[in-house]
């Protein structure tokens, strides 16, 4: 295990496409099939399971959980459902009324825990709050111009600013304000605007590729997003773009902001990687988790020296069939994992921090793994 | 022979590695269904890549078709003369015909093509993604040597036939 | 009788906010024409006439009709294969040194575009070595952008 892992759980058997930890660190909820899990953490040790939330009947697709504890799930039934923790360790399940008919694909609640954005396949995004008087959690849609699905959704600060990546290669930021639930002080001074109506579109970028994650830096006002075609972007209410690619080419599908100048992806390399704004805009500065230089393509006559993949075999055969391999795959062929994640990290999330850095980032990833790593 | 199957095979190596970044994508078309997008193709362009044609001549190729949750690849196996076009079609349709139990095989292929596999987020999510390029890759490799092999045989085996048969006829 | 059970009625929807191809285009300001195009063809192929390939696959990776309709595109693909196919195999590597990222994905394209035609297919061999001395020089990265990339040459 490298330096930069702290801990290493292998939780389920099976993708975890969402995590999410409580506002004390204590608790940890994943997405794993239909079910969403809810692990209580250890000093020493695994995580101990503490819940299963059952109700949805097909894929979870994205958790969360609030600062006063409520988890909301969402997931590829149309569904989204709110839990209530209650004193005894279970969770109270009500229904969002939603009113989408297709998959909804994320959910994250707003800073103040007062409302959520669910994003789904209905080329929707419903933003969803409490009505007292009737004691359900109703939904206010906003369409257009979305013209896909919606696969990542991220709240600014301000709860009102609400940013949407997807599947139709544009970025979008839109305005959530909430009628009586949210005051107009809140985004007072704001450089994107000063009237935000509900569903009013506040700025987009066109990128082409699918967009996979979106994240704000709110004390900047800038937005960082990770698309399909490897690139790390970041950009602000100014419209001006700083894209930067993925060192091995693969594309990121998670990314959160370390510091002012720094950024954290990971994707379909299985391993973080960290970005830095430097003096001539963000740049690759350093992979985390990852051993040793890797040789610069796999056809390259110098790796076969330093692999003993064939040892079993007699040792003129095994040069044979050393060279075989490499003429005829052009690659040999090793069963050495180099990174702690075995499958692509699909969500990244600041774990621990101090001075407003944060040291410690927790991931999940599609082989049932979470890991936090040391930043 | 190896010299310019070895471009042929990292071309098709490297494009299979870009293409099998898969996630779960639940149909925005129908609803509660989760389909390969590939296999659906008149429905929603904005979810499918670029195609990735590699062909080493006009015999031999790959056609590379992904998808934001499936990748379909197509082979198409040299076929020199009509003895080995059908050994080509036997054999493929052998394995075709037991398709559950190698997962990734399409039981049909692409028009114009031997052989196709379907590979969908499920594969990937349960498979490490680096041995499902290289199950390919060495099914590549492993087809053209079959068939010349049994190409060798079936010779060797009508030959003796023949000569047994006509044995007969010699004085 | 037409075989009503298979309309696709949501293609007539006006609502259904279904993409087609023709979304996917980005929007292009002008289209690039034939005649347009034909002095940059004739550049190619004396640059290539006269053995100065650094240039003409410099030229070729520059700015490429993405605007262009179908048929353009294709005389350019033409002129495209030829300078690539006339490349000596040693000289591949330092061609590609030099290209800039957006020459590197554009050259992606014309290779993948080259071999899914019959002209490309007879000449694989070298458009593979390309595709080799690619891959050795830049990994995946170009492929990638490839497979997103809405412009199609």
């Amino acid at each position: 295990m490298s330096q930069s892992i702290v801990a290493n759980f292998k939780l389920v058997k099976g993708p975890i496409y969402s995590h999410c930890f409580s506002q004390d660190k204590r608790l940890l909820a994943i997405t794993f099939g239909t079910d969403c899990l809810v692990y209580a953490l250890k000093a020493q040790g695994a995580p101990v399971l503490v819940a299963t939330l059952p109700d949805h009947d097909k894929i979870v697709t994205a958790v969360d959980i609030s600062v006063h504890g409520r988890i909301v799930t969402c997931s590829q039934d149309r569904n989204a459902i709110v839990w209530e923790p209650i004193s005894d360790g279970s969770y109270k399940p009500t229904l969002v009324l939603l009113r989408i008919n297709r998959a909804a694909t994320t959910v994250k609640w707003a800073a103040n825990g007062y409302k959520f954005a669910v994003g789904s396949s209905a080329r929707i995004i419903a933003v969803c709050y409490y009505e007292q008087e009737n004691d359900w959690w109703v939904s206010k849609h906003i369409k257009k111009p979305i013209k896909s699905t919606i696969s990542t959704v991220a709240w600014h600060e301000n709860g009102i600013l609400l940013a949407c990546g997807g599947t139709d290669g544009y970025v979008r930021v839109f305005s959530g304000f909430v009628k009586g639930l949210d005051s107009k002080a809140q985004a007072a001074g704001s450089p994107w605007g000063d009237k935000f109506p509900f569903g009013a579109l506040v700025h987009e970028w066109y990128h082409g590729a699918w967009i996979q994650d979106v994240e704000w830096r709110s004390s900047l006002e800038k937005l960082a997003y990770v698309a399909h075609d490897g690139s790390l972007n970041v950009t602000d209410s100014t419209g001006a773009r700083f894209s930067t690619f993925s060192p091995e080419g693969l594309p990121f599908l998670a990314l959160t902001w370390i510091n002012d100048h720094e950024i954290l992806c990971g994707g379909y390399s299985c391993h973080p990687v960290l970005f830095t704004e430097g003096s001539k805009g963000w740049q690759f500065s350093a992979n985390l988790d990852k051993a040793g230089p890797q040789p610069k393509s796999p056809s390259t006559a110098g790796s076969a020296g330093n692999e003993d993949s064939s040892e079993d075999l007699p040792f003129g055969l095994s040069a044979l069939q050393k060279f075989k391999q490499l003429d005829l795959k052009g690659k040999v062929t090793t069963s050495v994992q180099d990174t702690t994640h075995e499958n692509a990290i699909a969500g990244l999330a600041p774990f621990k921090s101090t001075n407003g850095s944060v040291t410690e980032v927790s991931s999940c990833g599609l082989d049932g793994k979470i890991i936090i790593y040391r930043v | 022979m190896s010299q310019s199957l070895r471009p042929y095979l990292t071309a098709v190596r490297f494009s299979l590695q870009a293409a099998l970044t898969l996630s779960n994508f639940s149909s925005q078309v129908v609803e509660r269904h989760n389909r390969p997008e590939v296999e659906v193709e008149h429905t929603s362009a904005e979810l499918l890549f670029a195609p990735m044609h590699i062909s080493r001549n006009e015999h031999e190729q790959v056609l590379i078709e992904p998808s934001v949750n499936s990748v379909r690849v197509s082979i198409k196996v040299k076929q020199a003369d009509e003895i080995e076009q059908i050994l080509v079609h036997k054999f493929t349709r052998f394995l075709e015909q037991r398709a559950e139990a190698f997962y990734v095989l399409r039981r049909v292929p692409v028009q114009g093509f031997s052989i196709s596999f379907l590979i969908t987020n499920r594969h990937t999510e349960t498979m490490s993604g680096a041995k499902l390029v290289d199950f390919i890759i060495e099914f590549m490799e492993e087809v053209d040597k079959e068939i010349s092999e049994m190409k060798l045989f079936l010779n060797a085996r009508a030959r003796f036939v023949a000569e047994a048969y006509l044995g007969e006829f010699v004085y | 009788m037409e075989d009503w059970r298979r309309i696709d009625i949501d293609a007539f929807d006006p609502d259904s906010g279904r993409l087609t191809l023709e979304d996917m285009r980005p929007p292009y300001g002008s289209h690039v024409s034939l005649q347009e195009l034909q002095p940059k063809i004739s550049q190619l192929r004396s640059a290539a006439a006269s053995g100065d390939f650094k240039t003409a696959v410099q030229i070729a990776m520059s700015d490429p009709p993405y605007s262009a309709d179908d048929a353009t595109k294709f005389q350019y693909l033409l002129a495209v294969l030829e300078v690539l196919t006339q490349v000596r195999q040693h000289d591949i590597s330092t061609i590609l040194g030099q290209l800039s990222l957006e020459q590197q994905d554009v050259l992606v394209k014309y290779l993948y575009k080259c071999m899914s035609i019959p002209e490309g297919q007879k000449q694989g061999g070298i458009l593979l070595s390309w595709f080799e001395k690619l891959t050795q020089e830049f990994g995946v990265g170009p492929i990638v952008r490839y497979l997103s990339d809405k412009n199609t040459v």
